[in-house]
């Protein structure tokens, strides 16, 4: 079958966020064909050129969303009131309050306590459908006048949006923080709405674009889920999308310096147009639990959601996974970028108490420093390392050295991430915050046991086959790490257990796999309804044989295939084909 | 709402975790830790302290939620505070921001920045080039005089260039193509026009266009010179209308009011450069040793910086129309002129001719920049009011 991956700021960029995983993706999936649809996030990254594509990306488009350039269409009377009534519309919804919370209302059910809050929870309900409907039409509205008038960009700069928008915040009933909003608020957020929307001005979603894939894949959500939006309600084409880190969250913890008033009309935006994507998605597949739980409360509904995770490639690790021999029964590592979030700190003060007990045993921290922030944290945890632990030699005529060393991947010492995580008995994680700890996920991979803190993904990556422990707490990180260092039994234990846990859970293969399962369900479940025209245009019965409803190739069929518009299918005449062209038709 | 939360108490986290049995005991013995610290009687009250920069600011519960993830708080944590996870704990502490005492949020002007010096100098280049260049037409005969003008009006060609491409009087976007050969028409009709309409109405031109006054063919070089020095006060009002109008913006609470702020604002910017702008052409004309030609050069100089003030603020379909219309009405002029010299053609010289008799050549570029410089007048002062024209130089995403 024939796959859109649709990535905003990622693959096929060599800088990209997801780049890694879409390019196993792609390569793991060599029996269907890749579209890549890409949106690129600055000039310095459209600078930096793509990755070796793979055979089986058959074409690749991409468009800037930093640079929109106004296409010089003026609207006439009919168009103009068109765009007004759908701006005015999503103005409306914006101002009339924040994102819908559809997740909460079926987790009530499970929760006695919640039902004194359910009954009005259902009468926000009603209101709330309606205004998700409401957004959806003003959105596909707009999509619409793109696709046939152009000229959006410059329509969303005008002064027709920034008046709409003035009359949504004043309207009675708008929030209070909309209703605050001043003249320059208005145009930001006039401004970023353009931004958000230039997806709709693109020229994807013809049959000769994403109208000719079975499948978009949307490697992230917000604005790389949105061609994959209009791209189903245009053509009917099922949307999976896939979010290692939750947009609407990211959009929250990036926009802090507006006004209020901006930032609650961006919020609602960024949080309706994320219940709009999870309610139109045939699948959702969070990357980890915490992503899951973000998208139940943004409105995803539970049925759709798939974790998988994500996949890493356990080859480098094999050897060290397999030679538990070869770790220094004394030694403690810690692997991954020095950031002020990772507490090392902590590390410290918990290796302080375990060297007073255990006086031989050594501390090594690899990794290199994330930004300026970083450096001076290294710089600080160094001196306090210099501070705690005074340098010790095996005997008199010995040169001493500290116990805790700080060490960089390519070192003499640590040539490979590998050998770093081969060296310890024991790996520590002291994070405060975190996402999904992939160091964690390495160190499981080489069979090594781990003693962690209790933050992000921790626990669920580390099952039971580590100890974890709450963070901010060097006491109980000590103590842990002190229980493992005198019992390698039970270290070896955890550390097979650890690296069959891994192996099963987060490699590649399980990766590719589960995405062609999804892929697979996808397709049989929702298949993209196409009818074939004759030469005359007019519907050819029986073109499509029963054998195309199995899941597999059947993209090099020699017939036009042409889509139809979406759920209303069958209602309607034919709709008039555009011609496909000569190449794809040949194929 | 807070009590709503208290009743959520028996919610256990969905984990097993370190605090699996505080949930359900009261809060009294909810500290089995081996330290008990401060226990505060109102946790959540505290976290809130803790995080009041987020409280604050957030907009809405999930903007609290991912703040206190990002502060590593899990939902074995907001177990802690008795709440199932971090968005009903989010949801009590946002519910529980006093909001009627907020302080609407002030905006702060923008810092007005000073006319630059780089681009003072820029926009004098024109003005100093073109008197050097009617200085040096005035001086030379003969063949050095023909390279002066030509090495002369390049160089006011560059000059030009360098001060409209740059500073307060660059252009967002290049207007449609045409734009600035119907500019140049415009400029060499001021300096040319008048001279060769009196001779084509006389019959000739016999002779290549002269600076003497008294010459069949006159070059006029008052509008030209004028034009050229008076970019300098041109570029510092647009300036202070853009700078002016940005700090409105910033103040104005409703589009309407910004617009009937705006407004008199560009009056007074456009009523100010005419002025110096009448105030400049004597002064040059003594210079030059020719007579003021007043109302062409007021109606060119205003057509033209209104053209442009629109063009800076990114309106540039409605000046390029203005300006080739003006253009092609004074091409026709002088056509019609010539055109009558054809057999039985004599009529079509008729308006042209009674316009000349009646109140001199000046007429033709008077009547078409007159009227171009009205119509662009009436566009810009329903244009430039809007909010959306001060925008992109306003936001930057």
């Amino acid at each position: 079958m024939r796959i859109g991956i649709l990535t905003e700021g990622g693959y096929p960029y060599v800088s990209g966020d997801a780049s890694p995983w879409c390019d196993r993706l792609v390569r793991g999936l060599a029996q269907h064909e890749f579209d890549v649809y890409a949106l690129s996030r600055s000039e310095r990254h459209e600078d930096e050129g793509w990755l070796p594509l793979p055979s089986q990306v058959r074409r690749v488009r991409t468009a800037p969303l930093w640079a929109a350039e106004d296409d010089g269409v003026a609207y006439g009377r009919r168009a103009r009131r068109r765009f007004a009534e759908c701006y005015g519309e999503l103005a409306a919804v914006l101002c009339a309050g924040v994102a819908p919370e559809g997740g909460r209302l079926s987790e009530g059910s499970d929760e006695s306590s919640a039902r004194a809050g359910a009954s009005s929870a259902t009468a926000v309900d009603e209101p709330s459908a309606t205004l998700a409907d409401r957004f959806a039409s003003a959105l596909y509205g707009l999509a619409e006048l793109a696709r046939e008038e152009g000229g959006l960009v410059g329509a969303l700069r005008s002064e027709t949006a920034v008046r709409a928008l003035e009359r949504a915040c004043r309207a009675p009933g708008a929030l209070r923080t909309a209703h605050e909003a001043r003249v320059p608020d208005l145009l930001t957020v006039a401004a970023h709405l353009e931004h958000a929307l230039r997806p709709l001005s693109l020229d994807w979603y013809e049959d000769d674009g994403l109208g000719s894939v079975d499948l978009c894949h949307a490697a992230s959500g917000g604005a790389a889920a949105l061609p994959g939006l209009l791209a189903r309600h245009f053509t009917g084409v099922p949307l999976l999308v896939t979010e290692y880190g939750v947009r609407l969250r990211t959009h929250y913890l990036a926009a802090t310096d507006s006004s209020p008033a901006v930032r609650s009309l961006l919020a609602a935006f960024h949080g309706r147009l994320a219940a709009e994507i999870y309610r139109q998605a045939a699948y959702i597949t969070p990357g980890n639990a915490h992503a899951r739980r973000w998208q139940e409360r943004c409105g995803a509904d539970r049925t759709k959601l798939r974790t998988v995770y994500p996949g890493m490639d356990a080859g480098p690790f094999a050897e060290v996974g397999e030679s538990p021999e070869r770790a220094a029964p004394d030694t403690l590592v810690w692997v991954g970028r020095v950031e002020p979030a990772k507490d090392l700190i902590s590390l410290l003060h918990a290796f302080a108490e375990i060297h007073k007990d255990e006086p031989g045993t050594r501390l090594r921290i690899v990794g290199a420093p994330a930004g300026p922030e970083g450096t001076a944290y290294l710089t600080h945890c160094k001196a306090l390392a210099a501070q705690l632990f005074p340098d010790e030699a095996d005997g008199p005529h010995a040169v001493g050295d500290n116990p805790v060393s700080f060490e960089e991947i390519g070192g003499p010492e640590t040539p490979t991430l590998a050998d770093a995580y081969a060296s310890g008995a024991v790996i520590v994680l002291s994070s405060v915050v975190e996402g999904f700890p992939i160091s964690l996920a390495e160190a499981m991979f080489c069979g090594r046991a781990t003693v962690s803190t209790d933050v992000g993904a921790v626990v669920e990556v580390i099952g039971g086959t580590g100890l974890v422990v709450p963070p901010r707490n060097p006491r109980a990180l000590a103590e842990a790490c002190m229980a493992l260092l005198r019992d390698p039994e039970r270290r070896e234990r955890l550390g097979a257990a650890a690296r069959a846990r891994a192996l099963e859970l987060f490699t590649v293969e399980q990766n590719v796999a589960a995405f062609h399962g999804i892929y697979l369900e996808i397709v049989s479940h929702c298949p993209v309804r196409r009818a074939v025209l004759d030469d005359t245009g007019d519907p050819l019965p029986f073109a499509v044989p029963a054998e195309a409803h199995v899941p597999g190739r059947w993209t090099a069929a020699a017939s036009r295939m042409v889509a139809r518009g979406g759920p209303g299918w069958a209602a309607g005449p034919p709709v008039p084909a555009t011609r496909v062209p000569a190449a794809e038709a040949a194929r | 709402m807070t009590d709503v939360h208290q009743r959520d108490l028996p919610g256990a986290p969905s984990s097993p975790g370190a605090w699996d049995g505080v949930t359900t005991e009261p809060p009294a013995d909810s500290a089995p830790q081996r330290t008990p610290r401060r226990g505060p009687a109102d946790p959540v009250k505290a976290l809130m302290h803790r995080h009041r920069d987020l409280c604050e600011r957030a907009v809405d519960p999930l903007e609290i939620a991912a703040g206190l993830e990002a502060h590593g708080i899990t939902d074995r944590t907001a177990a802690r505070f008795r709440h199932k996870d971090v968005f009903s704990l989010a949801e009590e502490m946002y519910a529980r921001i006093p909001h009627d005492n907020d302080t609407p949020h002030t905006p702060t002007p923008p810092t007005t920045s000073r006319p630059h010096t780089t681009w003072l100098l820029r926009t004098l280049l024109p003005g100093t080039t073109c008197a050097a260049t009617v200085a040096a037409l005035h001086l030379t005969h003969g063949r050095p005089r023909l390279l002066a003008a030509t090495a002369g009006t390049l160089a006011v060609t560059l000059s030009l260039r360098a001060a409209l491409t740059r500073g307060p009087l660059s252009a967002q976007r290049s207007g449609p193509p045409g734009t600035l050969i119907w500019t140049c028409w415009l400029l060499a009709y001021a300096a040319l026009g008048d001279g060769l309409l009196m001779a084509a109405a006389s019959g000739g031109p016999e002779a290549l266009p002269t600076t003497a006054p008294n010459a069949p063919w006159p070059l006029t070089t008052a509008p030209l010179l004028t034009l050229t020095i008076s970019c300098a006060p041109a570029a510092w009002l647009a300036h202070h209308f853009a700078t002016r109008a940005r700090n409105k913006l910033t103040t104005s609470r409703a589009l309407e009011d910004f617009a009937t702020s705006v407004r008199p604002l560009l009056l007074g910017t456009v009523g100010l450069f005419l002025a110096t702008v009448a105030a400049l052409l004597p002064l040059t004309a003594v210079l030059v040793d020719e007579p003021a030609p007043y109302p062409q050069t007021l109606t060119l100089t205003a057509h033209l910086f209104l053209a442009r003030l629109l063009a800076i603020h990114g309106f540039t379909h409605a000046p390029a129309v203005i300006l080739t219309a003006t253009a092609t009405a004074q091409a026709t002029a002088l056509v019609t002129l010539f055109a009558a010299r054809l057999p039985h053609c004599a009529f079509l010289a008729t308006p042209v001719e009674t316009l000349i008799d009646t109140w001199g050549p000046g007429t033709i570029p008077t009547l078409t920049c007159g009227t171009a410089a009205l119509a662009l007048l009436i566009h810009a002062t329903r244009k430039l009011p809007r909010a959306s024209a001060h925008a992109r130089t306003a936001t930057r995403w």
